[in-house]
């Protein structure tokens, strides 16, 4: 097994960019985050990339977005927002070399649909922005030691992940060909980037996180985690003890009822795990917490369960 | 004329199952109902009752009302479009067999919004419903449902005809060439001659459908901004759902678009009191040690789920604040595999399928 052998020379945060997926609405954000502060505690110099004009990160920080700029979040940790717009400009103006061009060809009222309707485009030139990024360097250095990629949701994710064979195979040859072909390479490759699902202990999420992985075809053996976020404290220990207990109760009324609902919850939260262990790749859990006080603390404390 | 319900909402709130149950408590009404789903999980499928889901309607075996449940096939209904408004075999097979064809209907960012609004227009055109329950892909906001078809559409803008495909009886390549010399340079030498050439083609062959299409479009646009229309945000307790649904709220003003309400999903329910007890004591043929620990649990459930609801009120407080209408769903725990789950939740929105009796 290629995985087990990269994972037991590389932790969770050694690669050069983690992409993060799930359902939707599963914490796909939270996680990343939080993988993101860890890395940065550590003393890497970290990048949380969203995407899709997405700018929950600066908020989850209290601050204004700097959308496509990259921002400063704390010591060692930045953030932007990827936009498929502005992706797009950056990846024409670096074949073209003149920004005006750009600006006078694509951008008129009468290209720019049509520019953004090139399929696959959106998707494959923000992976291309991370990319850049991966490859910036200073000094010599990289710039970026992780860039953390809050991707889109399950379906969205899949599409942008084949991105870049969607332009090869629309292109056949040419400088996209070829620059569809470099990204390809660069989130291929188990070294250097690696997948970190995200899963919800319910029936319908986990259906997902498998399909999700199974669908991921040559991708799969990138996966380096599943997380299971919004985890509970079970009501109690035993549980299978519930149904000879809950007669003598009867009386107790609507404390039982939510008894009831804690443990069913509680067997799915097991069985999820059951489940989800198929996945082959470590399964680590998050505490559901109250997301009102989902600030950079909480998430430093998440970032350390994590890694 | 047949009304239509529109299920807008981000990924993961429940939009699917929310469309299906309201979808059944118009049908429990006594109204004529489809409900066209995004969802392509077979759970939804499951939980009516029939097989799996295609462009074509399957009836719900209900015993009391009609509902015809369908999910959405983009390149099927690209395909009918085209089938039906070609003018000619010949047109006709140019488009389907064009490789840019090929990805434009079933990759193209938008096209699943786009065939979404066609497939609606054509079940409104039947007259076989009274109502029709749109649930709409997931994204990441809820608005770019509604944005979407105008990109799609604008790509068959007269603009964008007249740059690349201009005289009909021209090869598109050629007709590409005397656009401008610049733009064809340049894209050329990005994406390859080969492919600028079936680009340009797609959208010489397309032209021929062009009065067809916008044709369409005016009256989906028409349809969306009618009284038949009802936009339903479907949300949850969270503390992004405000900024979503002012969002959305405006997007819908904006576009002289109606605006019916609020439905919040999942939201927790609140036990009428914390205090519980007496306990029994304990059982014969328990451990007292076991026993202990689950008359703890017990008596902790009431705060717990208490503490949980408080968490969520905030969120509740600033949605109801924007003065829509509010239709809060318990969370009533566990995942939908029934009919009788999808009911217990059509039970909660009797206020979203009959608003003139309770306001």
């Amino acid at each position: 097994m290629r995985v087990e052998r990269l994972a037991g020379r590389m932790g969770l945060l050694d690669r050069r960019v983690l992409l993060v997926t799930g359902k939707g609405g599963v914490g796909k954000t939270t996680v990343a985050t939080s993988l993101a502060v860890e890395a940065a505690s550590r003393g890497k110099r970290v990048l949380l990339a969203e995407t899709q004009g997405a700018t929950r990160v600066s908020e989850l920080f209290g601050r204004r977005s700097a959308g496509y700029e990259v921002q400063p979040l704390g010591p060692d940790l930045y953030t932007l927002s990827i936009t498929g717009e502005a992706a797009i400009e950056d990846y024409v103006v670096a074949q073209v070399k003149v920004r005006a061009i750009y600006k006078m060809v694509f951008r008129n009222r009468v290209m720019a649909p049509f520019m953004d309707g090139v399929p696959g485009l959106h998707d494959l030139v923000q992976l291309g922005k991370v990319m850049d990024l991966e490859r910036e360097k200073s000094f010599g250095r990289p710039v970026w030691d992780l860039i953390v990629v809050d991707a889109p949701a399950t379906g969205h994710g899949l599409t942008m992940l084949d991105g870049p064979s969607a332009m090869m195979d629309l292109t056949v040859a040419g400088p996209f060909h070829e620059g569809a072909k470099q990204i390809q390479q660069l989130f291929s490759d188990p070294e250097r980037t690696g997948i970190v699902l995200v899963s919800l202990p319910e029936d319908m999420p986990v259906n997902e996180t498998l399909e999700l992985h199974e669908r991921l075809g040559s991708y799969r053996d990138q996966v380096q985690a599943c997380v299971l976020n919004e985890i509970r404290e079970p009501p109690f220990a035993d549980l299978s003890a519930w149904e000879a207990a809950r007669p003598h109760l009867a009386d107790l009324g609507e404390a039982v009822e939510l008894t009831d609902r804690a443990v069913a919850r509680a067997r799915a939260q097991d069985q999820a795990r059951g489940r989800l262990a198929a996945l082959g790749c470590p399964l680590l859990e998050l505490p559901l917490l109250d997301s009102r006080r989902l600030r950079a603390p909480q998430l430093e404390k998440l970032g350390r369960r994590l890694a | 004329m047949t009304q239509i319900v529109i299920c807008c909402g981000s990924g993961g709130v429940g939009k699917t199952t929310t469309s299906a149950a309201l979808a059944l408590a118009y049908a429990r009404a006594g109204q004529r109902v489809a409900v066209l789903t995004i969802d392509p999980a077979r759970r939804l499928a499951d939980s009516l009752g029939v097989g799996p889901l295609g462009n074509e309607a399957q009836r719900v075996p209900l015993d009391d009302g009609q509902l015809d449940a369908m999910m959405l096939d983009m390149k099927a209904t690209w395909d009918r479009l085209v089938e039906r408004f070609a003018p000619s075999e010949a047109e006709r097979d140019r488009i389907l067999q064009n490789r840019y064809y090929r990805f434009a209907s079933t990759r193209l960012a938008g096209s699943h919004e786009y065939m979404a609004m066609e497939r609606l227009l054509e079940l409104v055109e039947s007259g076989d419903y009274d109502i029709v329950v749109l649930d709409t892909p997931p994204s990441r906001h809820a608005v770019e449902f509604l944005k979407a078809p105008g990109r799609i559409a604008g790509l068959f803008d007269e603009g964008v005809m007249t740059w690349l495909a201009l005289p009909k009886n021209s090869r598109g390549f050629r007709a590409l060439e005397r656009g401008s010399e610049v733009v064809t340079g340049v894209l050329k030498r990005l994406i390859g001659q080969g492919t600028i050439g079936e680009i340009a083609e797609f959208f010489d062959a397309m032209q021929g459908l062009w009065d067809a299409l916008s044709e369409r479009g005016r009256a989906v646009d028409e349809l969306l901004r009618s009284e038949a229309t009802r936009f339903i945000l479907v949300t949850t307790p969270a503390p992004a759902a405000r900024a979503e649904a002012r969002e959305f709220r405006k997007l819908l003003e904006d576009n002289g678009m109606p605006l019916a309400g609020f439905i919040v999903n999942r939201v927790s329910p609140r036990p009428s009191t914390t205090e519980v007890g007496p306990f029994p004591a304990c059982p014969a043929g328990f451990d007292a040690e076991a026993w202990e620990r689950i008359c703890e649990g017990v008596a902790a459930a009431p705060a717990s789920a208490s503490r949980l609801a408080e968490s969520e009120q905030p969120a509740l407080d600033e949605l109801s604040a924007l003065g829509v209408e509010l239709w809060p769903v318990p969370d009533l725990g566990g995942d939908v595999h029934d009919l009788d789950a999808l009911s217990a939740i059509a039970a909660h929105l009797g206020a979203v399928v009959q608003p003139e009796a309770t306001s």
